[in-house]
């Protein structure tokens, strides 16, 4: 049997605080396969992150995983050690940050940055971590390598440094490329050329997991996506299903925010309301507070994440039967 | 660029020597505004008006102030900084062994605020909301608040007379410097430590940090190698600053322990009216705290590659 090259299944993340239990990730299943790219897209603060950093290992105090498996080519990775993870991370599974401009240690140079990574996994001479490192440098398209590598992050604009991220990232080759919104910081030229390269990297053969509030990029880069709501997966479909039949309110709402952009519209139009706080969740659906179509059922009632077509799925009460909504 | 280094350099070095000067002024004035003239006092009180007069003008005293201050420059820059008027010797030679002892005091006690501020600060850090956080960090509380003078004495009633390890005061090999030493460090080591335990928290916090976790760095790894050289930035300016605190400032451990260093030269030269001697001293202390701001300066330049380039 082959496996995914990542497959999570239901997965809980929460954050023990004083306010009691954040629950930031509930019951997410996903799965990535080899050379796919997968989305997940939200509004801020409905946990992408968090998954991503639950996958990598590297979610924070309070918060910690509560239950669930993540599967790396078959391999169980939350009963691994700390120091188990350590050789993976970087090396199997790698991670891009929102924040080029503050993600980059601010005293050492980016070449020796990149380098590291080599030297962490693989005993190389440095002659040798350093020609890979310059490699990679040169392969996300950095101009001048040899002069950049010495330089600090401070002497590069957010667009080179979330380049040299990337070559960070992809230095070891690893089986999958996390990137967690590697764009909203950055402006519109520069997040083209970025998911141009990341389109690239995906072309070689690694595995993407693409995070992002906008749907755009998601459209741009991801066979598969995910739209995230209070922690919860609330639809799943390939990108194209998704943009054509867009089942659940919350995926049209976003779909909304888009195409009155792409329709030049004056306002942008968003959905109203806040995502809720993730400590009191209401007993039924999250999103019913928020949502035009509500019924009665959907204060009271969780609903199920429902199969609806051919890799399409919902989590929506409305949803039953297909294009019953 | 390495142009703006040295552009940087000369105009802080000329400010130094600016303050040097200024604040030279400040106390050659401010000695001689003080009311009776220290000739007089030298002499005694049976001395008569012409004596006073005769040993006055041959010391230079009854010339206007300005060229008074004009041929004290002057000669401080050949290092002649006049004689003393108590002990009878050139300014310079008395300042000089002086100064070598506090010089061996304040090292000590900077290795000791160093090593212990580090150290605690450090372990306080990676084991906040622990006990040994609130350990640590109360100790340090008590460090900042004790008064050096209680420290010291506890600590010669403890090691010295109750314990008999170590020398009660005085000089005679280097245990001598032991008990002064943690006496005077004890203090900057509480800061130390606050600050230390303070910027280790907030630098991993920092979103490099994760970058390295993600990089497969072990959290050890993680402290040493990104977090602890980002710390201690604020942390080396503290540092300098407090040696030359230490190096001007010890008046009471040199008095306590008997060492014959700046401070207690000083207590000696007010006691005595001893103007000479008391303006070398403060000009000393001067320099040295001018020097060890500068050379915060300058360190913290060469340690944070963004303030390296501009500023
Ligand atoms: N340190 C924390 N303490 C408590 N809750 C947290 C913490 N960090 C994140 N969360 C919770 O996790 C939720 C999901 O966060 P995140 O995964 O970063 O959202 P996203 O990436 O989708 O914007 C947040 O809405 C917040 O409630
Ligand atoms: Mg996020």
């Amino acid at each position: 049997m082959t496996h995914s090259t990542l497959e999570v299944s239901h997965l809980y993340t929460s954050f023990f605080t004083e306010h009691g239990e954040v629950r930031a990730v509930q019951d997410v299943s996903l799965a990535v396969g080899r050379g796919q790219v997968v989305g997940i897209v939200g509004e801020s603060g409905c946990g992408k992150s968090m998954v991503a950093r639950s996958v990598m290992g590297l979610v924070r105090k309070p918060g910690k995983i509560v239950s669930g498996r993540i599967l790396l080519k078959g391999r169980e990775l939350t009963s691994l050690s700390e120091q188990e993870l350590c050789t993976i991370r970087g090396r199997d599974i790698s991670m891009v940050f929102q924040e080029p401009m503050t993600s980059l240690n601010p005293t050492m140079r980016v070449g020796r940055q990149v380098q590291e990574v080599v030297t962490i996994h693989e005993d190389v001479p440095k002659q040798e971590a350093r020609r890979r490192a310059l490699e990679a440098l040169g392969a996300v398209g950095i101009p001048e390598v040899e002069a950049r590598y010495d330089a600090y992050p401070h002497e590069l604009s957010g667009g080179l440094r979330q380049r040299v991220m990337i070559a960070m990232a992809m230095v070891m080759r690893p089986r999958l490329l996390i990137a967690d919104e590697p764009t909203t910081a950055l402006d519109a030229t520069v997040e083209t050329q970025i998911i141009a390269l990341i389109k690239q990297l995906a072309e070689t053969g690694t595995s993407v997991l693409i995070i992002s509030h906008n749907l755009g990029v998601i459209a741009q880069l991801a066979d598969y996506v995910y739209v995230m709501y209070a922690g919860r997966v609330v639809e799943r479909a390939s990108v194209l299903d998704l943009f054509d039949h867009p089942l659940h309110p919350y995926t049209r709402g976003l779909l909304g925010a888009v195409s009155s952009l792409r329709g030049q519209s004056k306002t942008l139009q968003t959905i109203p309301g806040v995502v809720p706080n993730l400590a009191h969740l209401p007993a039924g659906c999250s999103f019913a507070p928020r949502c035009d179509r509500c019924v009665a059922r959907c204060a009271s009632e969780q609903p199920e994440l429902v199969t609806v077509g051919s890799g399409h799925e919902v989590r929506c009460h409305l949803a039953k039967g297909a294009d019953a909504v | 660029m390495s142009g703006s280094l040295v552009h940087n350099l000369v105009r802080r070095l000329a400010y130094a020597f600016i303050s040097i000067v200024g604040v030279a002024a400040l106390v050659f004035v401010l000695l001689r505004m003080v009311p009776g003239n220290p000739v007089a006092t030298l002499l005694g009180e049976h001395a008569d008006n012409e004596t006073v007069e005769r040993i006055s003008s041959s010391l230079g005293l009854d010339q206007p102030l300005p060229v008074q201050f004009a041929n004290y420059v002057l000669g401080a820059l050949h290092g002649d900084f006049g004689e003393s008027y108590t002990l009878g010797k050139p300014v310079s030679e008395l300042i000089g062994p002086a100064f070598l002892n506090t010089l061996w005091l304040a090292i000590a006690a900077a290795l000791v605020a160093w090593v212990v501020g580090i150290a605690c600060g450090l372990l306080a850090a990676i084991r906040k909301g622990t006990v040994v956080d609130r350990l640590f960090m109360g100790f340090s509380l008590l460090g900042v608040s004790l008064p050096v003078f209680m420290v010291a004495m506890l600590l010669q009633y403890l090691f010295a007379r109750y314990l008999h390890w170590l020398p009660v005061a005085g000089i005679t090999d280097w245990t001598g410097y032991i008990l002064p030493a943690i006496a005077l460090g004890w203090g900057s080591a509480g800061s130390i430590a606050r600050l230390v335990r303070s910027s280790v928290i907030e630098v991993l916090q920092q979103d490099y940090i994760d970058t390295a976790r993600a990089k497969g760095r072990t959290n050890t790894q993680v402290l040493v190698l990104h977090a602890l050289r980002n710390a201690m930035l604020p942390v080396i300016t503290l540092m300098a600053m407090q040696f030359s605190g230490l190096l001007s400032g010890a008046v009471i451990t040199e008095t306590i322990f008997s060492i014959n260093g700046i401070g207690r030269l000083s207590v000696q030269a007010i006691a005595g009216r001893d103007i000479p001697l008391l303006q070398g001293t403060t000009l000393l202390c001067t320099f040295v705290i001018v020097m060890g701001n500068l050379v915060a300066d300058l360190l913290y330049n060469v340690c944070d590659p963004r303030v390296r380039k501009g500023a």
